[in-house]
């Protein structure tokens, strides 16, 4: 056939890369792009954590920190698209730090600076989503950083380590 | 006939001559490649200069090297400018074949760099393979006019693999009992969140409204689509190619119905690679023809050995 050896040679060198992509992705958790196993919605059924952006009125901080229905909040979310800030990004960063440092308290500054806020105090909250009862999903919203634009002020309950 | 051989002559046609239509099909790919391999280039690298302050999740080469030291002094800029310089002067075969391997390391690198952030996304891994095969390609194959052949064959492996893989990794991490409908409820809800957290809206369309009152609905929508995913190996074979890449973009549309993610690139590249639109593309001009030849090749053309050119 017209192209029988280059064909042999380049089913040779796919075999190479398949090999090469199956240490890679066994070797960093089934990711090293652009090698993956494609992982996405492959664990069904549990809990998922995000995160919105919601306004406050400085006026209004009483109960500022209590768990919070969508119902009560849907008003007040703020784009994040609108800021410049990558949804996702933003969420992963609520919702996947699990220890909070003063670094990681500038970087989420920095996400939201003064001339973005433009005046505005603003919650970055989580919001968990949960099956109940097996027929229908609950989302609770969890106050974490009131921003404003000079501080970032912390949820008592979040503690903050001092070690970044 | 083995295996191996079945595979090699579904993947790579060899007794098929290389026309000149599927030279131009071939460079509508790479120019597709090359394309958004400067945007993601650039919007990664841009990115990284305004928000990344610390690595939160580190992908690839960050688990080897500080990627912190590439959020300033511009080094992402540079990056996605040498890319850029880099990828087109590979396009018009200017300079060296071994320039798409190094467009490759830097493209890997400001993946690394800008989704250092918690995000792993998936929407650009096409992309990226497409440059993968395109470096291998242009190091084994810079004057035979195989070259195409190699590229479109390697990316649809690659491709049917991951569709395969998918389908186990979801198997795998929940199993059989992956398709229940109450599982889509939740995935709707999170990207909901998602929606909201991003627009500052969020309404439900009619799909999702049919899957949030009918749990059966919502399970035959996800049974079909991980049905599909599993099917996707079926890229590899000639004749089974543009059906299964019609279910897989029939696919992608059901997943940005139900769940708003959108694969904008992923279904471009399915379109462009699951047909055999070089059967529609009719050149016989030589000149053209040489021409082709010229910006297909990173050498002159071999006429030797298995080669016919």
């Amino acid at each position: 056939m017209k192209y029988e050896n280059d064909a042999f040679r380049g089913l040779k060198l796919i075999g190479w890369l398949f090999l090469l992509s199956t240490v890679l992705v066994a070797s960093h958790k089934g990711e090293f792009w652009p090698f993956s196993i494609y992982p996405m919605f492959s664990q069904a059924g549990n809990t998922w954590n995000r995160a919105l952006l919601i306004e406050v009125s400085p006026d209004d901080t009483t109960n500022i920190w209590s768990e919070k229905s969508i119902e009560s909040i849907d008003q007040h979310v703020v784009p994040v698209k609108e800021l410049g800030v990558d949804q996702i990004d933003y969420s992963n960063f609520i919702s996947k730090t699990e220890t909070w440092t003063p670094g990681r308290l500038s970087a989420l500054k920095k996400l939201f600076p003064e001339n973005v806020l433009q005046g505005r105090m603003v919650m970055a909250a989580k919001a968990s989503g949960k099956l109940t009862d097996g027929d229908s999903v609950s989302v609770a919203i969890t106050p974490m950083f009131l921003i404003d634009s000079d501080t970032v002020r912390v949820n008592p309950n979040i503690p903050i380590h001092n070690t970044d | 006939m083995k295996f191996t051989d079945r595979l090699k002559n579904e993947l790579f046609d060899p007794g098929r001559d290389v026309t000149a239509g599927e030279m131009l099909h071939f460079k509508l790919f790479e120019l597709f490649i090359v394309v958004y391999v400067i945007l993601y280039s650039w919007s990664w690298g841009l990115y990284t200069q305004r928000f990344n302050e610390e690595v939160v999740l580190p992908l690839g080469l960050a688990n080897y090297i500080d990627i912190s030291l590439f959020f300033e002094h511009y080094l992402a800029i540079i990056i996605a400018a040498v890319i850029s310089v880099m990828v087109l002067a590979a396009f018009f075969r200017i300079g060296n074949r071994w320039f798409y391997l190094i467009v490759l390391m830097l493209f890997h690198l400001q993946y690394v760099i800008r989704y250092s952030q918690g995000e792993i996304p998936h929407s650009q891994n096409l992309v990226g393979l497409g440059v993968l095969i395109l470096a291998v390609g242009s190091v084994f194959y810079p004057a035979g006019k195989f070259f195409p052949r190699f590229v479109f064959g390697g990316v649809i492996f690659f491709i049917g693999l991951g569709y395969t893989s998918a389908f186990f990794s979801k198997l795998i991490g929940t199993g059989f009992h992956w398709f229940y409908g109450e599982h889509l409820w939740l995935w709707i809800s999170e990207k909901s969140i998602d929606i909201l957290s991003r627009d500052g809206l969020y309404e439900v369309n009619f799909l999702q409204q049919i899957a949030l009152d009918h749990v059966w609905a919502a399970s035959v929508i996800l049974l079909i689509g991980w049905f599909t995913e599993l099917i996707g190996f079926t890229l590899w074979f000639k004749k089974w190619r543009p059906y299964t890449t019609t279910l897989l973009i029939g696919m992608h549309f059901g997943i940005t119905l139900t769940m708003n993610i959108r694969f904008d690139a992923f279904v471009m590249q399915l379109i462009i690679v699951g047909y055999p639109w070089y059967k529609l593309i009719r050149l016989d001009s030589e000149k053209v023809s040489g021409w082709l030849l010229k910006f297909t090749l990173f050498k002159k053309p071999s006429y030797s050995g298995s080669e016919s050119a």
